[in-house]
């Protein structure tokens, strides 16, 4: 096990160098980026990573440039779990047999995804990897949408969310179906570290991430990814979109060891109303109709009943 | 990279990020790298800018908040400073503005022509406490 | 250090055993797989060598085909020997990751024990996964008997890793006829087979830490097509002469030879069937029995479908007066991928071959030595016609009226 990297602070973490590069092709403001960087930033050990078909994967390896800094892999849109995972098992194959090129240099082994390719097409590959418990940690950017392939809905689209799909109209309030519960299924593949993370919380996020690169087998990180461009907001919002979801508790932060033991890691001095989150996005929009007022107070009724789930299950050590 | 004919690139469509080997990477800042031509570092998203965020040293508190929640990797931080803007790789968000604690603000849009020294001259004094929320809408 | 295992010189193995011994005898240092019939025993094996310390690398169980060969590709862009066996609906699944193995030009073997492709659901071998991976841009050879199975799997390791090639490799036989057959198979010891094969030498891998490398980039209109023009390119023309030296090479250590085109009886042969897999040596028995009549009849069996040997047939084929094409897969729409081949092949050359075409044994038919006596018999009134006698394309072996197209 290597050595944890010292980030008491943001004055510290500033001194790392990253390894991601810019110049790639994100739209301004998004929260790709500042995920990937908190993740790689977390660790000074060597990394081996890849990338489902995606935002990110179609932003940063666009022939002739690549804006990683560490060995990365693409192959599909469902595969980027097993990508790393076979790359960590010929790791493995490799230390045994004494061939690798620096033995004495341990990488960690990390994929990344976002919602379509986590909780839809890539689900099955993951739950794979999981199961037979490879040392990996799994990165969704979860931006409950099809953003690369222009706004469709995934099964992380929240209720009421507009998507290009699922379109707000005269008779419709857009998505009609709840947000599948990733961080729960990952959970009870009894993964020894799953959490949700913010990139806003940084030091939230660099904490979970390093104890996931400590964890021996398959981590599991549902990082909030406000998407600019979908979810309908200005460029230099993101991090002030970001604050509204972690502190009206729509993205509440919390961790989950050994699948069982579930600790909550930020608690909002003061919980904003969901109404707040959802009045500074295009994407609910609509639902500031009078007709759709019920589904705001749904809204807040889904959420306080989670955070109520979260204290209970947090309290219960099961 | 010129556009190089079909055997002019390595096979696999395979990229490297540096040219000859690096060690310690993740301790090695970017003027210490040598990044090969396919890296993205090396090219430049100045142009999608219309405006461009300016640095105003004098109110900066080396909080790193904009160092942090940069996502183009363009807040020059060394040895916990903030030093400078990297105009070749950022995109205008305007996300370092927007987190920036000061009053003023330590960090400002301006159009993207707008030179340095000019608008250093007509940076915003500091600005009573109520009205806070309101100097980076300026 | 894995221990080694003592062979007789001959042994009792079906296509299966054999290709699971060769990738012992090689040390594959990482195999992904997901069992399907008929081809599930060679990964079985490579996991019983392991579990008996006959093999240290790692064996990955994962849950899809498309996951097997994903695992292979993150594997071998990591650095290291790789290889998986499918077959059939399982090969049908991994299509989408077979073009991106090779795209990226990564050396992986992939043993294929062919199998009909559903529905109906079938278990049983014909070549339609075969011929759904030709334009995949692997390298496939074609086994006819366990024997094959065993030695061309060297030699696509052997061609596939070689860096002025780099392209992932198919070694196919046949589900059953020779996957389930036991057959006398003459072995190499481990360490012939393994210094045929040589240690693995790693290029552009992952695991090099001092060197990151981005695999898996996108290209579009202004790049793509030089990209797959160079992997054609290397295909085209860096894999026979590799193949043809791997042939050499091991015919001095095995006394076995091998050919890009396999001919029996094709000197002075005025009519010849083309077929591949087990069907090659079924028609080998006919020709023989054939000559004994005083039938000028010959056989032409694909050792290389991919990169399609081109020249070698035509040159083979050059004093042919008919030709009958033998496809084991529905080409459903038009004529049997053999015939288009063949028909291609010869196209611009001399010959005045009469060519048609037959599509036999799916789902498992047999195809039987009468079956054989039945074309050449077609084949003959070709000949002495001068012209086409039957339908472009007919079946055989099939139950109800006579079924012939064109």
């Amino acid at each position: 096990m290597s050595e944890i990297k010292k980030i008491k602070n943001l004055k510290e973490f500033s001194t790392s160098a990253d390894r991601f590069e810019g110049a790639n092709l994100l739209c301004p403001g998004c929260a790709h980026s500042i995920i990937v960087r908190e993740v790689l930033n977390a660790t000074n050990d060597d990394l081996i990573l890849a990338a489902s078909t995606g935002c990110l994967e179609v932003c940063t390896a666009v022939y002739p440039y690549t804006s990683w800094d560490a060995s990365w892999i693409h192959i599909g849109f469902e595969n980027g779990s097993t990508a790393v995972a076979g790359a960590e098992a010929m790791y493995k194959a490799l230390k045994t047999k004494g061939r690798l090129k620096q033995p004495d240099r341990v990488p960690k082994f990390v994929a990344f995804g976002g919602d379509g390719a986590t909780y839809d097409i890539g689900f099955q590959w993951i739950s794979g990897c999981f199961e037979r418990g490879h040392n990996m940690m799994y990165v969704c950017l979860d931006n409950e949408v099809y953003a690369n392939t222009g706004g469709q809905r995934s099964s992380s689209t929240p209720i009421g969310a507009s998507a290009t799909t699922t379109p707000a109209g005269s008779v419709s309030y857009g998505e009609k179906k709840n947000k599948k519960d990733m961080v729960a299924i990952m959970a009870a593949h009894g993964a020894p570290y799953v959490a949700q993370v913010a990139p806003n919380k940084w030091k939230d996020m660099v904490a979970k991430i390093q104890k996931g690169f400590a964890a021996e087998g398959p981590v599991f990180i549902n990082a909030m990814s406000a998407c600019t461009t979908e979810w309908k907001f200005a460029p230099e919002d993101t991090i002030a979109i970001s604050d509204l979801a972690t502190d009206s508790l729509v993205f509440p932060l919390y961790e989950i060891i050994n699948g069982t033991e579930l600790n909550i890691t930020y608690r909002p001095k003061n919980i904003i109303p969901v109404r707040d989150y959802l009045g500074a996005q295009g994407r609910f929009k609509h639902l500031f109709k009078k007709e759709y007022s019920y589904l705001i107070d749904e809204w807040q009724t889904r959420v306080d009943a989670k955070w109520e789930q979260l204290q209970r299950r947090e309290e219960a050590r099961v | 990279m010129e556009k190089a004919g079909w055997d002019g690139f390595e096979i696999g469509a395979m990229l490297r990020t540096f040219d000859g080997a690096i060690q310690n990477i993740a301790t090695t800042l970017p003027e210490d790298r040598a990044y090969s031509q396919s890296s993205s570092f090396t090219a430049s998203v100045a142009d999608w800018r219309i405006e461009k965020p300016l640095f105003n040293k004098d109110y900066c508190i080396d909080c790193q908040f904009c160092w942090v929640f940069c996502p183009d990797m363009s807040i020059i931080s060394r040895d916990k400073k903030m030093i400078g803007i990297d105009f070749d790789h950022c995109k205008g968000c305007g996300i370092c503005v927007e987190v920036c604690p000061t009053n003023p603000k330590s960090l400002l849009m301006f159009p993207e022509q707008k030179d340095e020294e000019s608008a250093l001259v007509e940076w915003p004094k500091k600005v009573k406490k109520e009205k806070e929320d309101e100097v980076g809408e300026e | 250090m894995a221990d080694t295992m003592e062979l007789r010189d001959i042994e009792v193995w079906d296509g299966n055993m054999a290709a699971a011994q060769a990738l012992r005898q090689v040390q594959v240092d990482v195999v992904a797989a997901y069992p399907i019939t008929p081809s599930t025993p060679i990964v079985e094996g490579y996991a019983t060598y392991k579990a008996n310390g006959y093999v240290d690398g790692e064996f990955v169980m994962v849950e899809s085909e498309h996951a097997a060969m994903s695992g292979c590709i993150g594997a071998a862009a990591a650095g290291g020997r790789v290889a998986t066996a499918t077959s059939s609906q399982g090969f049908a699944l991994m299509v989408e990751t077979l073009y991106s193995a090779s795209g990226m030009r990564l050396p992986i073997i992939l043993n294929v024990v062919n199998r009909a492709i559903g529905a109906p659901l079938n278990v049983n071998g014909d070549h339609s996964d075969m011929y759904m991976g030709r334009d995949s841009g692997w390298i496939q050879l074609d086994a006819y008997n366990p024997q094959h199975a065993y030695d061309l799997n060297f030699i696509a390791f052997k061609v596939a890793e070689d860096h002025d090639v780099r392209l992932p490799a198919m070694v196919h036989q046949d589900g059953f006829m020779t996957s389930h057959t036991a057959q006398g198979v003459h072995t190499l010891t481990d360490e012939a087979a393994y210094g045929f094969v040589g240690e693995f030498q790693p290029m552009n891998d992952m695991l090099d830490l001092d060197h990151p490398v981005t695999h898996g980039v996108q290209t579009e209109e202004d790049w793509h097509f030089e990209h797959k023009a160079r992997q054609q390119h290397a295909l085209m023309t860096a894999v026979i002469p590799k193949i043809e030296a791997a042939f050499a090479e091991f015919e001095k250590l095995s006394g076995r030879k091998y050919n890009l085109v396999e001919t029996h009886q094709m000197e002075d042969a005025e009519m010849a069937v083309i077929c591949m897999g087990t069907s090659v040596e079924t028609a080998m028995e006919v020709v023989d029995e054939l000559r004994a009549q005083g039938i000028k009849a010959g056989v032409v069996g694909i050792r290389v479908f991919r990169p399609w040997p081109l020249e070698q047939l035509a040159e083979v084929l050059k004093n042919v007066k008919a030709i009958g094409t033998l496809d084991r897969s529905s080409p459903h729409g038009t004529v049997g991928m053999l015939y288009n081949e063949i028909a291609g092949t010869l196209f611009n050359c001399d010959t005045k071959a009469v060519l048609n075409n037959y599509i036999y044994g799916l789902g498992g038919r047999d195809l039987t030595k009468a079956h054989v006596v039945g074309i050449f018999n077609d084949l003959k009134a070709n000949v002495d016609a001068g012209k086409l006698t039957t339908p472009l394309q007919q079946y055989i072996g099939l139950r109800g009226p006579k079924l012939s197209f064109f």
